[in-house]
């Protein structure tokens, strides 16, 4: 799991994002930050600091106000290629898979159906194909038998373990995940991180917000922690939770971390 | 007074009344499927980011809502219809004269949509924005995602309230025998001149529309009571 700054598949620079009226409200200001390819890169940082805007940038969910993402060769964030042709975001976003707080699956769909929906759609896999490959995602998850339930008869941690594997249906360059843990019951937040922490093993290129510090500390490559819309520091998982420089960081681990 | 003799003599005419009934369900059927696609491409402008559509889309709902169905139906009768004089006057069935028919659907319609393109705006907006995301996040069009994420579970949220309309159009197409349209309404017109009695021929009606409005309505309780039960949304 190391740093391998010579394969950066995200390059992200002066990236800004207002709200409100008037734009007073900056959520993101000022970011500058590269992924790099196989790494787990753990986002920390209080309440209202931007990290979910970051992360929803990253795909284009939020539409930064200024600043680029660098995505495979191509800034995402200008609404044009080199070329000068409209970009077309759906192609970039099924290249990164994302998973929400809320799990966000379809209620009206089952497991394989909220699963092969995409790949059918998008992709134009055929159904069978979709569906064999749900099937063994489910069992690698430990779901093989709940592909033809719907949400509604899932616990909170099977409902996050499909939205996961929904994701990857979409076989993509990288995850991203917005506190996938925040919303289960305790006795839950253990079997989702531990699909996390195999598809961390198994070499996928990861962003994950979380308050799981033993998580931030076990699995992830690198820890950046951002407050007030800026990156405050960025270092390994030791440097950051053993030796942390900034006082804002120093205060925020404090109080995380009792 | 309601007579004996005037139920008689308006029985004698019942075959127009299974006509009018027969006119007044197709008429009500074809409304509330055109009326519901134009409805849903009204509530996608509606919704839209552009801003001249999204305007033309309000202006429409605004126009129709705030208007009598009376001035509507006689306008694309009267008016738009008028000017184009081409619809063939054969009669479908055997005994609806399409010429005043078509008119009759496409001014129904054209109601119709403005009100059930205000149910499904509700419905899609009460879709939450996270099913959108999680859709977008996989890589689905906007457009896909209204298909296959937001509008199958929005409609199941609507359909009572579409029903409810369909209810409200059985009642409402009655207008359209000021047009000519031999519906069940036209029928009891027709017994009046005939019989000079409009007591027994209204009744009648009564009964008729009665009978398609209160099991459908009982219908699509039904199906609500169903869907929620086996209810899969969280
Ligand atoms: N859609 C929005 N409209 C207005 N303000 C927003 C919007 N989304 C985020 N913000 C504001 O931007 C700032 C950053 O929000 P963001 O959700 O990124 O924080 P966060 O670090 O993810 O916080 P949390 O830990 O609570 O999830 C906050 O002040 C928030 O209120
Ligand atoms: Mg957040």
């Amino acid at each position: 799991m190391a740093t391998n700054p010579n394969n950066t598949l995200i390059s992200v620079r002066d990236l800004e994002k207002h709200f409100g009226k008037g734009g007073d409200i900056k959520a993101l200001n000022g970011v500058s930050v590269d992924i790099y390819e196989g790494d787990v890169t753990v986002v920390i940082g209080p309440s209202g600091s931007g990290k979910s805007t970051l992360l929803r940038s990253l795909n284009l969910l939020e539409e930064p106000t200024s600043g680029s993402i660098v995505f495979e060769g191509v800034d995402i964030a200008k609404k044009k290629d080199a070329s000068g042709k409209p970009l077309n975001l759906d192609e970039h976003r099924q290249k990164m898979g994302m998973v929400f707080q809320h799990f966000n699956l379809f209620p009206h769909l089952s497991v394989v159906e909220n699963m092969t929906l995409a790949p059918i759609k998008v992709k134009k896999t055929n159904k069978e194909a979709a569906e064999k490959m749900a099937l063994t995602l489910l069992d690698r998850v430990g779901l093989a038998d709940r592909g033809a339930s719907y949400p509604s008869q899932l616990s909170g941690g099977q409902k996050q373990r499909v939205a996961i594997v929904r994701a990857l249906m979409m076989e993509p360059d990288v995850m991203l995940f917005d506190e996938p843990t925040s919303a289960l019951d305790p006795e839950m937040v253990g079997e989702v991180l531990e699909v996390m922490k195999e598809l961390a093993l198994g070499g996928m290129t990861m962003v994950v917000v979380t308050h799981e510090m033993g998580f931030a500390r076990e699995v992830g490559s690198r820890v950046i922690f951002m407050d007030e819309g800026k990156i405050v520091e960025d270092g390994t998982p030791q440097a950051i939770f053993d030796n942390p420089q900034h006082p804002r960081l120093k205060d925020f681990l404090g109080k995380v971390l009792i | 007074m309601l007579t004996g003799k005037g139920f008689e003599s308006a029985f004698r005419y019942i075959e127009l009344f299974w006509k009018g009934t027969a006119t007044t369900v197709a008429l009500s059927a074809l409304t509330v499927f055109f009326g519901f696609v134009l409805a849903l491409f009204l509530s996608v402008l509606r919704l839209s980011k552009n801003k001249p559509l999204k305007w033309l889309a309000i202006g429409y709902v605004e126009l129709f809502r705030a208007t009598p169905m009376v001035v509507q139906v006689f306008f694309i009768y009267y008016v738009v219809f008028a000017g184009v004089k081409v619809l063939p006057g054969f009669k479908f069935l055997g005994f609806i004269a399409f010429d005043r028919f078509f008119p009759a659907v496409v001014a129904l319609a054209l109601n119709s949509a403005a009100y059930l393109s205000e149910i499904i705006r509700s419905g899609i907006q009460s879709i939450d924005i996270g099913q959108t995301e999680a859709a977008r996040s996989m890589g689905l069009s906007s457009r896909q995602t209204m298909q296959y994420v937001v509008l199958p579970q929005a409609i199941k949220n609507i359909l009572p309230a579409i029903g409810n309309e369909f209810v409200t159009i059985i009642k409402e197409s009655a207008i359209c025998y000021t047009i000519g349209v031999q519906d069940i309404m036209s029928a009891v017109n027709s017994v009046k001149g005939a019989t000079f009695r409009i007591g027994e021929p209204l009744i009648i009606a009564t009964v008729l529309y009665f009978c398609l409005t209160y099991p459908t309505s009982k219908l699509i309780a039904h199906f609500e009571r169903k869907m929620s039960h086996g209810d899969q949304s969280k």
